[in-house]
């Protein structure tokens, strides 16, 4: 008999959603909205790899984004399997190793008219979208937290972030986000709630 | 101050942290060890040090003057090392 049972749920299943703070008449000018832990690898490059991002961004229903000197992470809505792993293995042969981490880092979708206001609250990066265009992507920190922060719209953003700090942050982004209104969707409601589409 | 990474760009000090004199090398007998770990100059004026950008886990060489924050070439680190 095991001293715990281990129970599988995704770890912003128990945090606070609905509507926080100030909601301006034209609706909410954030919207939090977690994202379902499909599949996120990370992928290392051997010394001298040379830039794997467009090898990566040709592969089918990935979002690929740039985790360091050399790394990348890829984020995908499709499940995770043993399959997506070993192609991705083969792709990239003695270039780099892959590193499921599903079970590590979680995405958190950030949109709304004000999403550039609110993270420019707690991040170096100029957000202006003339530097920081719809595609890029970046290491920084939003707060005292490391996190992967992409622009996937002109109004809309994705987060990487370790699991542990998740839900952290979750209330960290509502707290920052109080002023403009936050609609905070679950990740089962993703693209179905009225609001809660993320829109580019 | 802002530091600039070679891969990053311009980031604000919070997201690096100091790691210390980069001019030392490691010593290769056990006499010397105490020195190369607890001696250290306070210079006043231009200093040759690592900063980790820990957002992006590169360590930089950064040359900084101590008593105006100006700063000099920084280069990743791991790529001065391979070269020297
Ligand atoms: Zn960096």
């Amino acid at each position: 008999m095991p001293d715990f049972n281990l129970i599988h749920k995704a770890v912003l299943a128990d945090v606070r959603y609905g509507i926080f703070g100030n909601m301006p008449p034209e609706g909410p000018g954030i919207r939090l909205q977690a994202c379902p832990e499909t599949c996120l690898l990370h992928v290392l490059g051997a010394p001298g790899c040379g830039d794997l991002f467009t090898v990566l961004t040709a592969r089918p229903a990935c979002h690929v984004r740039v985790a360091g000197p050399s790394q990348w992470l890829i984020a995908s809505e499709d499940p995770i399997t043993d399959v997506v792993i070993r192609d991705l293995e083969d792709l990239l042969g003695e270039r780099a190793v892959v590193s499921d981490q599903t079970h590590g880092r979680i995405r958190i979708g950030i949109s709304g008219p004000r999403a550039s206001a609110l993270l420019a609250k707690g991040t170096a990066i100029d957000l202006d979208p003339a530097q920081f265009q719809t595609g890029k992507s970046a290491m920084t920190l939003i707060g005292h937290i490391t996190v992967n922060l992409a622009r996937i719209g002109h109004d809309a953003f994705e987060i990487i972030v370790l699991r542990g700090f998740a839900e952290s942050l979750w209330n960290d982004l509502i707290h920052m986000g109080l002023e403009y209104g936050v609609d905070c969707i679950p990740a089962h409601l993703a693209g179905k709630h009225p609001s809660g589409k993320i829109t580019g | 101050m802002r530091l600039p990474c070679p891969y990053c760009g311009e980031r604000d000090s919070r997201e690096f942290t100091y790691r210390g004199d980069a001019t030392l090398t490691r010593p290769a007998v056990e006499s010397e060890m105490a020195d190369y770990v607890y001696q250290r100059d306070n210079p006043l004026g231009w200093h040759k040090e690592y900063w980790l950008h820990t957002v992006c886990r590169t360590w930089l060489a950064v040359e900084r003057d101590t008593r105006t924050h100006a700063l000099g070439p920084v280069s990743i680190a791991r790529c001065e090392r391979v070269g020297s």
